[in-house]
């Protein structure tokens, strides 16, 4: 059984505009997804590819105007999306650990970090105090946190982003969640730093066995730290395989931009830019969504592109995908 | 060799920061927190200051001018004023802290829930809240008061229920900054019901602006509360609560006898003075950009 299985999912955003009239961003477009325990998955796409919604309607964080409107998410057997809250959140936080944006901003303020840890163990077990404290202090120093119980008393203030991160990455590990999703988990830290809490995170996830989903838009990091990867584009997962397959042979036009805009060993210069927009969610076109940015483009992609096994493993979301 | 110091005294630590924080104020907060810390202990200690019972008459002694005998006179029973505006002290302080402590309880959990949901339930919230605020609060507390029955208790609970709109659009207007925020959304990610978000995690972070709106919601308690005295609701002379003592002073005033209104008068000013100084302090505490412009 996989640990999670994404079919069809749809998210979308639906509101009524100043004149009533309803308008509807589909902001999801029938996304699967395949997770296996032990595997680091990579989402990767540009800004507005529904990269974190992805992860928001996994977890159930959508707040309206967003929406689940179809598919499932089946986490271990289970399906999220009709599970009630109560239920809900006896899964959030502890079988599913999330590491959300934007470290500085993600832990409470007025709540010293140490209290933050023993408060999500606590949330979710009935251990005593003294006991979560502990596992606290472990887990502390398992995220390369120094001095550990000294820092237990800090507060959120106090911490550089690097040390934000990794107590935000302790908060998540706290329970041993079977799945572990970090929503651009190294944006804004410096490079070095960056490149720590990754080799950490890949270290944690082979020793807890957990399934992992890394959003990032940073392919070198899919390149070095992931073992499978999908790439999103307009609400969509146009190529999903092996970080292998895909780097060595990248199926979809999209993904192959993509890599060719890669800055390569100080060959700057010859790093290609995409053109173009990303569609108008609030009016896709009628079948592939990247016809407007695409060399390939023909009048064979006004209609929608079949999904394409190659011999690889790696699907493609393409007409072209087999030339 | 000179002799060394053994020991050398220093104030404790805490004390000494506070002292320094208390210099810290601009000089009118401070000005507020030393009439308020007077009016309290003579609240709390009345007994010590009373020169006679504040509720006994002299009736050979009616209406007499400030004497040695009656610093501030006695009035139309024959009873020590200076007595009586001390005591009165208690009756400030004792409507306007429990109506605060009401309006707290019901405006800050109705913010934060209101604020946190948002939709159906912020607006019928949020407009019968509306409602509350769009009466003049003197006429709809004397409405109230009226009709629910003369007692200390009632107008406490008016007052409180009258205040509570204050709070609840405060702590709301700071929910809502706040509920989209990441640490709010990885607290939902971490599996906590909504209610451990809302008073772990919200509340805290809200409270401040409601926290420096206390000392000024008291001093309207306490002003309201002496109108509807002086409006003879609520309170009932001979009760030595200083807005009653204003009512019957009014009526002496035209024959000459000023003492009887004055001094009820000026102990109401000073404590609505010192509370409204106080809340102006308090803001400048918690808000670091008032307190970096100093």
């Amino acid at each position: 059984m996989n640990l999670l299985k994404i079919t069809d999912l749809q998210t979308h955003f639906v509101f009524h505009d100043i004149d009533n009239y309803r308008r509807e961003a589909r902001a999801l477009n029938k996304v699967n997804l395949n997770l296996n325990r032990g595997e680091i998955l990579g989402i990767v796409g540009e800004t507005g590819a529904g990269k974190s919604l992805t992860a928001q309607s996994i977890c159930g964080l959508l707040r309206p105007p967003a929406k689940v409107v179809g598919g499932s998410v089946l986490f271990l057997g289970k399906e999220l999306l009709s599970l009630a809250e109560e239920d809900l959140n006896d899964i959030r936080g502890a079988e599913i650990g999330m590491v959300v944006q934007n470290p500085k901003s993600s832990l409470d303020p007025l709540t010293r970090i140490g209290d933050q840890l023993v408060r999500i163990h606590q949330t979710h077990t009935a251990s005593a105090v003294s006991v979560a404290r502990s596992k606290a202090i472990a887990m502390m120093h398992a995220v390369g946190i120094p001095d550990p119980e000294k820092r237990f008393s800090a507060w959120p203030h106090e911490l550089s982003g690097g040390m934000a991160q990794r107590v935000l990455i302790a908060m998540a590990l706290m329970n041993e969640p079977k799945l572990l999703i970090a929503d651009e988990p190294t944006t804004g830290l410096d490079v070095t730093v960056q490149a720590q809490i990754l080799e950490l995170l890949k270290d944690l996830v082979r020793r807890f066995e957990m399934g992992t989903i890394i959003i990032t838009h940073d392919l070198g990091i899919v390149a070095h730290y992931c073992d499978k990867v999908a790439v999103m584009f307009a609400g969509e997962i146009v190529e999903y395989g092996t970080v292998t397959d895909i780097f060595r042979r990248p199926g979809h036009p999209y993904t192959k931009q993509l890599l060719a805009s890669t800055p390569e060993k100080l060959k700057l210069n010859e790093a290609g830019s995409l053109g173009g927009q990303p569609p108008d969610l609030f009016n896709l076109p009628e079948g592939c969504l990247s016809q407007d940015r695409c060399s390939l483009a023909s009048d064979q992609c006004r209609t929608p592109p079949p999904v394409i096994t190659l011999e690889t493993g790696q699907t493609v979301r393409c007409h072209f995908a087999l030339q | 060799m000179p002799p060394s110091v053994t020991h050398q005294f220093t104030w404790p630590r805490r004390t000494a920061n506070r002292v320094r924080g208390l210099s810290r104020l601009s000089p009118t907060a401070a000005a507020g927190v030393v009439i308020i810390v007077c009016f309290g202990v003579l609240a709390l200690f009345s007994e010590w200051f009373m020169t006679h019972d504040p509720v006994s008459s002299y009736p050979n002694r009616i209406l007499q001018g400030p004497s040695f005998e009656h610093w501030f006179g006695t009035d139309g029973n024959g009873m020590d004023i200076f007595s009586r505006v001390i005591y009165g002290a208690k009756f400030g302080f004792g409507i306007a802290i429990p109506a605060v402590i009401i309006a707290v309880l019901i405006g800050i959990p109705v913010g934060l829930i209101a604020g946190y949901r948002g939709g159906a339930l912020d607006e019928i919230l949020m407009r019968i809240f509306d409602g509350l605020r769009v009466f003049p609060s003197i006429i709809l507390a004397l409405a109230v008061v009226a009709a629910t029955g003369q007692s200390l208790l009632n107008v406490v609970l008016v007052l409180g229920f009258l205040d509570s709109p204050v709070f609840a659009r405060l702590v709301r207007a700071e929910v809502l900054a706040l509920r989209s925020s990441n640490f709010v959304e990885s607290a939902i990610a971490a599996g906590n019901p909504t209610w451990r978000i809302l008073f772990f995690h919200l509340l805290p972070n809200t409270i401040q602006g409601a926290m420096a709106q206390t000392a000024v919601r008291a001093a309207w308690a306490v002003r309201i509360s002496a109108t509807l005295a002086f409006l003879g609701i609520g309170i009932q002379a001979p009760t030595p609560e200083w807005g009653a003592m204003i009512r019957q002073g009014a009526e002496f005033m035209v024959t000459g006898q000023w003492w009887v209104a004055i001094f009820p008068g000026i102990a109401l000013i000073f404590l609505v003075f010192g509370l409204n100084l106080l809340g102006d302090g308090i803001q400048d505490i918690l808000d670091p950009r008032r307190r970096a412009s100093k």
